[in-house]
């Protein structure tokens, strides 16, 4: 699905991410860990041209990003805040979203309805703007926004972060359930090790914006991880 | 303190990347600020042997004085949507040791360094100068050029206030428009008491301690009104009110660019800064009453062209500017996702287009200036549709600031939005119609100059799938360096 391939950024001459080839089959639930400043953000930011590499290039289902904008109808992502439409409420927003992705109104609605429970009344129907809503809110209404259309590709930059706990937990059952019920690939960047080896089936460590660990997920991973990052 | 905070200022100036564009636009910049500053010199100079030409058996100073309020009507007004109030972010000085009032008295004094105020030196000072060289007593012309930028600097200030206080400025401009109605018809002129009253202060030097107390009122009043919302919740928190879905599903006619007509349309209606736009291109509509009631231009009809332009082109100019920094809140959600580029530019234009059909028709009841003036309205807004709605959008690319829709208290966040760069974008916007009536019109005649114009725009509407693609690529190729502005912090 993904094929990163010499792939780097560099700033005024200073690396912040430099991958030589990294493959992400399709399907796959794919987890980056990495301290700040790793390089998380600037490779999804990469993937989804919102900068430019320095050199290399990245293809999404064999369409290289920067060249082409075919696949942005597969993709979906919701990185920050700057993803929300802040003066539009929820449903509008989901609406929004649905009509670039083909979805007519009844479409989103029914969609929607699976994902009451994350929700928590907290969403839908509460008669105010996204700008006016909590964080953890406003990063709800962005993660399912990103689900709407059956998106092949899911990128989500700290989905975890800024959550309460029980939403953590159902966020980890949606993500699992794209994972073993759907075709989705989905892309998550984490900071809680126990989230992502909870949910990742595979799990890359970037370190100052290089690839230092590629791991599958097994009951060791954790330890693993926690060893490496407690140095 | 008030050290360390200018440096701040200075840095958070010169470390925008606002400000680190093009040397060429820099150095324009810099031309227009001399130019302006040349004129007010000239008019200072010019304004003392004029008057001593035209009118010898009269005082110069009598003469401005009799005049002077309309100099500072127009500083009101001019400021009021040009003035860029310099704004500290107060949120992170809430909690460390320094006192409330001093961040205040900062924020307050920095608005005194602004090009606004430096202005009215260049025509004031040669003018005084000149006064004091033939013979005027110059206690009394020092006093009365301290009186003047006295109240320079209360406008300043109440231009703080004004520009905070949306009712402050809706009753000033009621009363203005009613000074200025009652002056037309005759019913009462405040050119007199004002006149009286600057000559007043002239011919008594210690009455510039009036201007003096109403600068330090102003002030006084400026602080308090701070003063009284420097908390969290106060002029930085943000408003909640109850609001509804809305479907706005007529707009689907629109078909692929619906979705984005829609989001443009609340955009609109729910933000601060665009409803202030819209209220601006409602004023637009009255421009044709200055020109066309006016002896002046009915030999100038290149100024009725442009006139003509502006009428319905107010929201077309005001919102198109600032395509695309409207969406900079999230720029990259739109870059990131399924929308080509060419519908978000063609529903921006498609507003643009049905604003123009607007206020043509609001503009009918131009009809009794008589049917030449309503065809001159009629070609521009076939121009403004054609060509004039491409080379806006054409320019909105320069345009890099990011913005925020819903500011509340302007005091704490940028006037972000008006700034020069597009004031510079304007000029082939006003001088193109001028320039594609007058050639027709001077050669061959009125009609001519009309239909030319029409068929200008006429043109551009034929071309409209040429020029978007062109735009798009513009705005394509100029992708990054957007979205990296636009994410800026503010």
């Amino acid at each position: 699905m993904i094929s990163v391939s010499n792939l780097s950024k560099s700033y005024n001459g200073v690396s912040v991410l430099n991958i030589e080839n990294l493959d992400i089959p399709a399907g796959e639930c794919f987890g980056l860990v990495g301290n700040n400043g790793a390089g998380k953000t600037t490779f999804f930011s990469l993937l989804l041209d919102l900068i430019q590499p320095s050199s290399g290039y990245i293809k999404n289902k064999n369409i290289i990003v920067s060249e082409s904008e075919e696949w942005k109808p597969f993709t979906s992502s919701f990185i920050d805040e700057s993803f929300l439409i802040g003066y539009l409420t929820a449903e509008e927003y989901f609406y929004f979203i649905g009509d670039l992705r083909g979805q007519t109104k009844a479409d989103v609605d029914e969609f929607l309805k699976q994902y009451a429970d994350f929700f928590n009344d907290e969403i839908l129907q509460k008669k105010k703007y996204l700008r006016n809503l909590s964080k953890g809110n406003q990063k709800k209404a962005g993660i399912i926004a990103a689900l709407i259309g059956k998106p092949e590709m899911v990128i989500l930059d700290e989905p975890f972060a800024n959550l309460d706990p029980t939403t953590q937990i159902r966020l980890k059952k949606i993500i699992k359930d794209l994972d073993e019920n759907t075709e989705t690939t989905v892309l998550i960047s984490s900071h809680d090790l126990i989230h992502v080896t909870e949910v990742c089936k595979r799990i890359v460590v970037l370190d100052k914006g290089e690839k230092v660990k590629d791991i599958q997920t097994s009951q060791a991973t954790l330890e693993e991880l926690e060893a490496y990052f407690n140095k | 303190m008030f050290k360390r905070f200018v440096s701040l200022e200075w840095k958070q100036f010169s470390r925008s990347s606002y400000f680190q564009k093009g040397i060429a636009i820099k150095i324009l910049l810099g031309l227009a600020a001399l130019w302006m500053i040349a004129s007010a010199l000239v008019l200072g100079v010019a304004a003392f042997f004029g008057i001593q030409k035209v009118m010898p058996d009269k005082d110069p100073i009598t003469v401005v004085n009799n005049f002077v309020i309309y100099w500072f009507l127009a500083d009101v007004a001019f400021r009021y949507f040009l003035q860029q109030l310099p704004v500290l972010n107060i949120k992170p000085y809430m909690v460390i040791p320094i006192k409330r009032s001093t961040v205040i008295h900062f924020l307050l004094g920095k608005t005194t360094i602004s090009f606004f105020n430096f202005l009215p030196l260049f025509f004031f000072l040669p003018f005084s100068v000149l006064l004091i060289i033939n013979d005027f007593a110059a206690l009394q012309v020092i006093a009365w050029f301290f009186s003047m930028i006295f109240f320079t600097l209360s406008i300043n200030y109440l231009n703080f206030l004004l520009n905070k206080n949306n009712k402050a400025f809706y009753l000033i401009l009621t009363l203005l428009i009613a000074a200025i109605l009652l002056e037309y018809y005759g019913v009462y002129s405040i050119t007199e008491p004002a006149g009286y009253f600057f000559n007043t202060i002239y011919n008594k030097p210690y009455a510039v301690i009036i201007p003096l107390l109403l600068m330090i009122i102003l002030y006084r009043f400026n602080f308090k009104f701070i003063r009284k919302d420097f908390y969290l919740d106060g002029a930085i928190s943000k408003e909640t009110k109850e609001v509804h879905t809305q479907e706005l599903t007529w707009l689907n006619r629109f078909g692929k660019v619906a979705p984005f007509l829609k989001n443009d349309v609340r955009m609109i209606i729910r933000n601060k800064r665009p409803k202030q736009v819209l209220f601006m291109s409602v004023i637009f509509l009255f421009y044709g009453l200055i020109f066309y009631t006016q002896e002046t231009y009915q030999d100038m009809p290149a100024f009725l062209a442009f006139a003509s332009m502006f009428i319905t082109g107010g929201f077309l100019m005001s919102f198109g500017q600032l395509v695309p920094s409207w969406d900079s809140e999230y720029y990259k959600l739109l870059m990131s996702q399924n929308i080509p580029y060419r519908e978000y530019l063609k529903s921006k234009w498609l507003l643009m287009a049905v604003a123009v059909v607007i206020s043509f028709i609001l503009s009918t009841p131009y009809i009794y200036f008589g049917w030449d003036i309503y065809g001159m309205i009629a070609a521009g807004a076939l121009f403004n549709m054609g060509l004039n709605s491409f080379i806006t959008l054409y320019g909105g690319v320069l345009n890099r600031v990011p913005m925020e829709l819903n500011v509340k208290a302007k005091a704490f966040s940028n006037t972000q939005g008006f700034n020069p760069t597009q004031l510079l974008i304007a000029l082939p916007k006003i001088f193109g119609p001028m320039l594609i009536f007058y050639l027709p019109y001077k050669f061959i005649n009125f009609e001519a100059g009309i239909i030319a114009l029409a068929i200008s725009g006429i043109l551009g509407l034929v071309f409209t799938n040429f020029f978007l693609n062109k735009i798009e690529k513009v705005y394509q190729k100029n992708k990054y360096k957007t979205i990296a502005a636009f994410s800026e912090k503010k």
